[in-house]
């Protein structure tokens, strides 16, 4: 086993171990702790897989801005720990448990299966350039460019939609 | 990558909603009480895109390094999506007077969820599939709970997005399982390597749950839970919106991924997983409509049935299954306009007056109301010669030649079952009696919109040979 | 021009829209009256154009199909909406709009003052857009369209005045016959199309056609098709044994006798066969009975005719009468004059009904012959245009009727046989005499109504115009069919004009011998002869000796009560086929088979589907969590099959 793969390995328990914290602790905190986590051993995998930009921009986006801003909403609103749906019904909880044990088995299976039939190959020389930033630019704006203007129109309707649900203006 | 004067041309319709979400923008920023003229503004503008997809019906391109369609089918489903949004905005304009939420915003979110399913019908690549996909759901996230002070208009709005998260979830998933036996996104190389990828169970597993992520989108039993709850509780105006062009878009985005597999004349293998999905979908949407009493649940019900239908035309899998789909999209688009457009114009200030029983007596007190009530319930249980009769009998054809007459004998079974709850309203309508007065929001766009959808109604009635025509000529 | 076709369908049927939706709220009788003709008087002018386009054009090329859109596409089943001009169906479309716009002119002044005046002109747009339908059809099914909505039409207008007695019952009784009637017959017609689709793959006219002509066919396939198409003409064109409602018909207002009942719908049935006549020229035996059929229909209309009392009745079965003729030409394949005769008899027919409306206006509803006499000094505009009628109709040259009329005769005898012509002659005669026997009662000798309460007067320029155009046509509507013998080989300008659309079937046909002019000439000159004996004999009994029909009535006690009775065939009919039908469908039908067993069962069913409906949604919980379940375990099903079927 490569270094490379060990690096995998343990970033993806990382990210897999912070997950099932993220929904399990009743901390709301806590949880969102395990996020900024989650997003770090996220960014790790990315970058065994040469993806070196996102996993910049995962750390710098996601954990560090997006979960700061979560983090002082939890804080102000300071939320009382809710009685949730599962924790009243205990034997549904158990179904659901039993539930999504059985879809990652099918999962893995179908995956496993799938993979054996195509021999991965080695291309980490390529994979390297693929994760560039300037590759990465070069792609956003030819081939990709229709996508990068696309979700500029969703961003813009995310934001007003958000900007909607919550202004004061349409009380 | 080069654009040539023709691309652009064919492009028009995408870039003319682009330019006009900006323009709504402005006006709605710089425009005093802009909502009074944003509605015809938005009106005009969805027109003129109608319009121009129609006249550019034969000026097929394929744009922006292959990723984007134009002509064609496509610009039938453009046109369906620009004028179903245009008879809403009709629908919409009085409605969110009444409703408290009369704000500029309402119709640039309109617009914008116009531009995702236009997004979605003309992609080539399951990126732009996904993208426009997300555009349209954040859209109508957020026009489901426009109505902030009503709690089920927030609840909806809420579990929709929750719902449609976790289905979107599972997509993506599927999304990286199909680039992973693919090596690309691209639907052209997938019809190419489609000898080899179909016993592939990387590419098998990612279709399907491709199929499962729009079937939450097209109300398929059993992916179908939210739609009760958010078509009830979402203004009426939104759910006519969702439940009708928003649908065409899901199935749109079936039609682009199967369509040219269909054409290479591959066989289904999903033929067995869609079948169960439209048996259990009419089955269940019929069956469980009897029982409601609130009009917009039963119609929620009803519209879960008539995805049901659809999916007949897709399980098929032969080019007139596609075209009967499309048929049956244009046709089932206008009849619930014209449906939650009359219901929208009935409903009480506080956004009661939906159930059953607000109906009663309606043939003698809104004879009008109460007659285009009817005709588009009969429309809606498929009897001839409305358009409802012509989109099941094409799709039910089409499972006959493919050699599922059983898929076409139980279409027929729940339409007959489904009869029973479109003429109850009529019945309720026409032979019950009660002394409460129906209020009408006087509304003359709205009549005009519900006069344009039953007037096509009637049309694809009375001219289905054509359209299908039409349809067909664009394969 | 020619693609202008479709606004002679259109324009109508917009004319039916603003009457029918916005009738009530205009109330000013002109605007509608001025609205209904002018849609169909521009109809008129358009197919005037058309035909005189077509008349430019060299005869092989007068043929042109106008294809609005695709109706109904279904593998072989290709049913365009499409219009057909040729010479046959333009010469039908002028027939209609021009008769039609005449009478609709007239209905202004008969129906002045009706509270359903808008009502009624919106029927009758209503009833021209199906009939031009019918006729510019490209295929049988828009025919039958139309054929069902002219049937509709002529229900609504029968109808019309639903709530007024006639005879032993009411107008709406009178309507209903003529459907249920008419729905015997429509039945066959649709067997006819199915054969004819399940043989041909088609139903478009030029594709069945060409297939026809072909051959390859076996005949018994063309007997089948020809009868079963036959009897749908003869409940739409009232031959025995489905002529019962024509008479019954006449409840209606009498511009819809005029229009409906006497020039235009009956005689669909007539332009149906000749439509198709190449099918009936493939189906001899079939045309024989055609050629029976109606002339025992002509014979039998005619002697009940002799005796009716009813000014409009006396119409009603002299139609009936006059449409026998038109089959049998058709029957002895003398298709142009069969359709000749369809226009001559629009035009007198309609004369004499609109005359007869006049008639019935002046004398305050009044409708019994025996209770007129001597109008014609207070009605003269009313009794020269009727007296042209009369005369027409009787075969007196050189008015229309004679050449039509004389030229079926002449085809009867030379392509079936003498006794054809003998009958044929017989009915030629009753006709000339019941005509003038309700002349001379109505127009003729003393007035027997009572003078004090009745004052004739004769009808508003807005009635009395229509009546003097119709009589106009009914006088020189004959020239454009001058026999060859007079007019020299191709004289005859109706048979050129019609030649191209029959002579697929003509060339089918079998050839018949020559007979000589004096022939012709011969038997011309007797059956007129005989038609102006009767006319003679008419007056001389009706007017000066009163006495001969009297005591002929009494000495043939029976035979006068068989024919004033209409041979009792309502009552045969009602005896052998309506009461048992309702004995059945009230004893078995209703109280046992519907009541307790189809209704049980829908109702059985119908609650169990509704406490399982109640019991599954149940399921629906409005917790968000319990879907996403619901949605997992879809999956997880999902998964099991992908993973089973690898």
């Amino acid at each position: 086993m490569s270094l490379e793969s060990v690096l995998f390995y343990f970033f993806a328990a990382i990210s897999i171990v912070t997950s099932i914290l993220v929904i399990s602790s009743k901390n709301p905190v806590l949880s969102a702790l395990s996020l900024i986590l989650n997003f770090a051993g996220l960014a790790g995998v990315y970058l065994t897989l040469y993806a070196q930009f996102i996993a910049v921009v995962q750390v710098i986006v996601y954990a560090g801005a997006i979960m700061v801003l979560f983090l002082f909403v939890i804080m102000l609103i300071r939320p009382e720990a809710e009685r949730n749906y599962f924790q009243e019904r205990k034997s549904f909880k158990m179904l659901t448990i039993g539930i999504g044990v059985i879809v990652l088995g099918q999962l893995m299976f179908l995956i496993i299966s799938g993979t054996s039939m195509f021999t991965s190959g080695g291309h980490s020389e390529q994979s390297l350039e693929v994760g560039t930033v300037e590759r990465i630019g070069w792609e956003l704006m030819t081939s990709y460019l229709l996508p990068f203007e696309a979700i500029g129109f969703l961003l813009l309707a995310a934001s007003i939609g958000a900007m909607v649900l919550a202004k004061k203006k349409f009380e | 990558m080069t654009f040539t004067v023709h691309d652009l041309i064919s492009l028009s319709p995408v870039l003319l909603i682009g330019v006009g979400i900006l323009a709504t923008l402005i006006i709605e920023m710089l425009v005093k009480e802009s909502e009074k003229i944003l509605g015809w503004f938005t009106f005009v503008l969805l027109l003129s895109v109608a319009y121009l997809s129609l006249i550019l019906l034969d000026h097929t391109a394929l744009v922006f390094e292959d990723k984007f369609l134009t002509g064609g089918r496509v610009n039938i489903f453009f046109f369906l999506f620009s004028f179903g949004a245009a008879v809403v905005s009709l629908l919409s304009m009085e409605y969110i007077k009444k409703a408290g939420i009369h704000f500029g915003e309402y119709y640039i979110m309109l617009l914008s969820s116009v531009l995702g399913m236009m997004l979605i019908s003309g992609a080539t690549d399951f990126i732009m599939i996904f993208i426009g996909l997300e555009q349209m759901s954040v859209c109508f996230y957020v026009l489901a709970g426009f109505n902030r002070r009503n709690e089920r208009s927030l609840e909806a709005a809420l579990k929709y997005f929750l719902l449609g998260s976790f289905a979107t979830g599972f997509l993506v998933f599927g999304l990286g399982l199909i680039y992973g036996a693919v090596g690309s996104l691209s639907i052209t190389e997938i019809v190419i390597g489609y000898e080899t990828l179909k016993t592939s169970p990387l590419f098998l597993t990612g279709t399907l749950l491709f199929i499962i992520g729009f079937s939450f989108k097209i109300a398929a039993v059993p992916f179908h839970m939210w739609v009760p709850d958010v078509y009830q509780g979402a203004p009426t105006s939104v759910t006519a919106l969702m439940s009708t062009t928003g649908k065409a878009a899901a199935f749109s985005a079936l039609i682009i991924i199967f369509s040219p597999i269909i054409q290479a004349a591959y066989p289904s293998f999903f033929t067995p997983v869609i079948s169960v999905l439209a048996v259990l979908s009419m089955l269940y949407g019929s069956i469980v409509a009897i029982s409601q009493n609130d009009l917009k649940r039963m119609l929620a019900y009803s519209s879960i049935a008539h995805a049901g239908y659809m999916l007949i035309g897709l399980a098929a899998w032969n080019e007139k299954g596609v075209s009967g789909v499309i048929f049956y999209l244009v046709a089932y688009t206008f009849m619930n306009l014209a449906a939650f457009g009359l219901i929208s114009l009935i409903e009480k200030r506080d956004l009661r007056g939906t159930e059953f029983s607000d109906y009663k007596g309606l043939g003698f007190k809104q004879p009008v109301l109460a007659g285009l009530m009817a005709l588009t319930m009969f429309a809606l249980s498929g009897i001839p010669p409305f358009a409802g009769f012509f989109g099941k009998y094409y799709v039910f054809l089409s499972a006959i030649e493919a050699g599922m007459t059983w898929l076409a004998i139980v279409g027929v079974i729940s339409s007959v079952i489904s009869v029973y709850f479109y003429l109850r309203l009529i019945v309720v309508m026409y032979f019950d009696n009660s002394d409460e007065i129906v209020m009408v929001t006087p509304s003359t766009s709205a009549m005009l919109g519900i006069m344009i959808s039953v007037l096509l109604i009637i049309i694809m009635g009375v001219a289905p040979g054509s359209i299908i025509n039409l349809i067909n000529s664009t394969f | 021009m020619i693609d202008l076709i479709y606004l002679t369908v259109l324009l109508p049927l917009i004319g039916f829209a603003i009457n029918g939706l916005l009738g009530p709220k205009i109330k000013n009788e002109k605007v509608i009256g001025v609205i209904g003709s002018g849609a169909v008087g521009i109809s008129f002018l358009i197919s005037l154009g058309i035909f005189f386009e077509l008349l430019g054009k060299p005869a092989a090329e007068r043929h042109f199909i106008v294809n609005l859109f695709q109706w109904i596409k279904v593998d072989y089943l290709n049913i365009p909406i499409g219009y057909q001009v040729d010479p046959l169906s333009i010469l039908m479309a002028l027939v209609v709009t021009g008769v039609g716009f005449v009478i609709h002119v007239y209905s202004i002044g008969y129906m002045h003052g009706d509270k359903g005046f808008w009502r009624f002109f919106a029927y009758l747009n209503l009833f021209i857009f199906a009939m031009m339908n019918l006729i510019l059809a490209d295929n049988f099914v828009l025919l039958f369209l139309g054929w069902e909505g002219v049937g509709l039409c002529s229900y609504l207008l029968i109808g019309f005045w639903y709530d007024r007695k006639f005879e032993n019952s009411t107008t709406a009784d009178a309507a209903k016959k003529a459907f249920v009637v008419n729905r015997i017959g429509d039945f066959g017609f649709l067997i006819g199309m199915f054969i004819i689709y399940l043989t041909f793959n088609s139903l478009r006219f030029e594709e069945v056609f060409a297939q026809v002509k072909l051959g390859g066919i076996p005949e018994s396939t063309f007997n089948m098709i020809a009868l079963f198409l036959f009897i749908g003409a003869t409940g739409k064109s009232a031959q025995i044994p489905l002529y019962v409602w024509l008479p019954d018909a006449m409840a209606g207002p009498t511009p819809v006798s005029a229009l409906i009942h006497a020039a235009t719908m009956v005689t669909a049935g007539v332009y149906m066969v000749a439509r198709t006549s190449v099918i009936y020229a493939s189906a001899p035996t079939i045309m024989m009975v055609v050629a029976v059929v109606g002339l025992l229909t002509a014979i039998f209309a005619a002697s009940i005719g002799l005796v009716q009392n009813d000014i409009k009745k006396v119409l009603a079965y002299s139609t009936v009468s006059q449409l026998g003729y038109m089959f049998l030409a058709m029957g002895v394949g003398a298709f142009t004059a069969g359709i000749f005769h369809v226009m001559t008899h629009a035009f007198f027919k309609a004369l004499l009904f609109l005359a007869a409306g006049s008639v019935i206006h002046g004398m305050h509803e009044e409708q019994n012959i025996q209770k007129y006499g001597g109008l014609k000094k207070y009605m003269p505009v009313t009794y020269l245009t009727f007296l042209t009628g009369a005369i027409a109709i009787s075969g007196i040259p050189p008015f229309s009727g004679f050449f039509s009329k004389d030229e079926i005769l002449w085809y009867s005898y030379a392509n079936a046989g003498f006794a054809f012509w003998l009958v044929g002659a017989i009915t030629a005669m009753l006709t000339a005499f019941y005509m003038f026997r309700l002349y001379s009662l109505t127009f003729e000798g003393e007035g027997r109504f009572d003078h004090h309460h009745v004052h004739p007067h004769e009808s508003p320029k807005v009635m009395t115009v229509p009546l003097i155009v119709l009589a106009i046509l009914s006088v020189i509507g004959g020239f454009i069919g001058i026999p060859e013998i007079f007019s020299g080989s191709g004289g005859n300008q109706i048979k050129n004009w019609l030649d191209p659309v029959f002579k697929p079937a003509n060339s089918l046909l079998a050839k018949h011998g020559a007979h000589s002019h004096f022939e012709e000439i011969l038997l011309m000159a007797v059956s007129v002869a005989a038609a102006a004996g009767a006319i003679y004999f008419a007056r001389f009994v009706y007017l000066k000796r009163k006495d001969i029909a009297e005591s002929a009535s009494l000495k043939f006690p029976g035979l006068y009560r068989l024919l004033f009775n209409k041979y009792l065939i309502d009552e045969a009919y009602d005896k052998a086929i309506i009461s048992p039908i309702v004995k059945v469908s009230d004893g078995f039908l209703w109280k046992f088979t519907d009541v307790k067993i189809i209704d049980g069962l829908v109702n059985k069913t119908a609650s169990l589907i509704e406490s399982f409906a109640s019991q599954i949604r149940k399921m629906q919980t409005g917790v968000a969590q319990f879907y996403a379940v619901i949605m997992v375990l879809g999956i997880v099903i999902a998964f099991f099959w992908i993973m089973a079927s690898l």
